[in-house]
């Protein structure tokens, strides 16, 4: 109960708020930009899911997905600069809750972004907060832990689907084989005459998923660098195989990192001021 | 702090509906349904299926569509391919989204083919077999 509320910095809201609202508009035109093309398909294809049935969310017209997008980035962006965290903080929660509506609803469901939902849910129960701010607050903790946990969630319950719904030979079958032949790179397509060599990585991933929980044992700098480091090379090596990456969830993963001493405004400035007094043009001598 | 005990609760709710899921729900359940990305198992004796889009163009070309040129990728074309099995006309959809996406360019048919490559012992062997499994002719 107490690990729940772990007192953190409040710099470390204002950098992830920074980061998860700036990921938006990356997200939309660069890394995900198959949502914004569900506005060019019938509605015909679209398949409720539970949470549109029971809001009775609209089915996604054209100028439905566009205006829902642009309304988004905009917000995003403001809310980035921390300006009036908890309306904006809700109003990109709610905008990006109907966005991964429209992202999920034509038969095919991601599983990359529970734990950066987690984050934006979070975000708007925080007060105002600067970069670089070192008090400390129990709901700041409160957010950091809960997206820590959701983030171990994610590793930890994708196992026990596997256990579910491949049954407890998973490791056995040829997961890693079938995926390659569908989407290898040539980082990967060499592997497909290794049958067995995927096979031990089919067992070392569910080792690790499992394993996961002692994530949340780290407790020094160090060991948390160490595990952010594992989880980062983890998807950086599904990347080069398959070209799958769990971006929004490494987002959160940032979270384990002690954001607060960051401050981009600050280095910016002093970037900046240094530029300007080296640059002659600017600092003519007085005559 | 206040609210602690709200939290406490939204928080224990939202991980027992996450648990429950896990255990119970299925992909519509999101975001709370089973994170089932590559959970099912394949067996290392039975062929790699993958799908793919193909359309006539009105010179008459086969091309093959992918994903980023309907607005409908891989993996939803897969995930609706029972609705696409049972009712062809559907593609309509498909050739209207590629028109709307490639100024103008009619296609006369659209079809959803299937590859089985097969695999020996869970090696796979370069070769595979082809399946039509939908078609829709512009009338």
């Amino acid at each position: 109960m107490r690990w729940w509320f772990t007192p953190m910095p409040l710099g470390r809201i204002a950098a992830l708020r920074t980061l998860a609202y700036l990921f938006i508009p990356l997200d939309v035109f660069v890394f995900t930009p198959w949502v914004r093309q569900h506005a060019d398909i019938s509605t015909r294809l679209y398949e409720p899911m539970v949470v549109g049935r029971l809001l009775h969310l609209p089915a996604p017209t054209h100028s439905f997905v566009l205006t829902i997008q642009w309304v988004m980035v905009v917000v995003a962006v403001i809310a980035a600069t921390g300006r009036a965290p908890r309306i904006l903080g809700v109003a990109v929660f709610l905008l990006y809750g109907e966005w991964m509506v429209i992202a999920m609803s034509y038969g095919k469901v991601d599983h990359d972004r529970y734990a950066y939902l987690v984050l934006l849910a979070l975000l708007p129960t925080i007060g105002a907060a600067r970069h670089g701010e070192r008090e400390t607050s129990e709901a700041a903790g409160f957010a950091v832990r809960s997206t820590q946990l959701a983030v171990v969630l994610t590793y930890f319950l994708s196992s026990w689907a596997k256990i579910r719904f491949g049954g407890w030979n998973w490791p056995t079958g040829a997961i890693f084989e079938r995926a390659i032949v569908r989407r290898g790179t040539f980082l990967s397509n060499w592997l497909l005459h290794y049958p067995h060599v995927l096979e031990v990585g089919q067992f070392a991933m569910v080792a690790f998923e499992l394993s996961s929980p002692l994530i949340l044992l780290a407790r020094s700098d160090r060991a948390r660098y160490v595990v952010v480091a594992v989880m980062l090379g983890f998807h950086l090596m599904t990347f080069g195989a398959l070209t799958i990456i769990f971006l929004p969830h490494l987002v959160a993963i940032t979270a384990f990192l002690p954001l607060e001493r960051v401050r981009p405004v600050v280095w910016v400035r002093s970037r900046v001021g240094r530029a300007v007094d080296r640059s002659p043009i600017l600092t003519p001598t007085p005559d | 702090m206040t609210g602690k005990a709200t939290r406490l609760g939204l928080a224990g709710g939202v991980v027992v509906v996450t648990l429950f899921g896990t255990l119970h729900g299925q992909d519509d359940w999101f975001p709370f349904g089973p994170f089932r990305m590559y959970s099912t198992r394949d067996s290392p004796h039975a062929p790699v299926t993958s799908t793919l889009m193909q359309g006539i163009t009105s010179a008459g070309r086969r091309i093959t569509i992918n994903g980023t040129e309907t607005g409908l990728r891989r993996a939803e074309v897969e995930g609706q391919l029972g609705r696409f099995e049972r009712e062809p006309a559907l593609l309509a959809t498909i050739a209207d989204a590629y028109q709307r996406r490639h100024s103008g360019a009619r296609l006369g048919a659209v079809e959803i083919v299937v590859r089985n490559y097969d695999l020996t012992n869970g090696a796979a062997t370069g070769h595979y077999t082809q399946k039509l499994l939908a078609r829709w002719t512009r009338s």
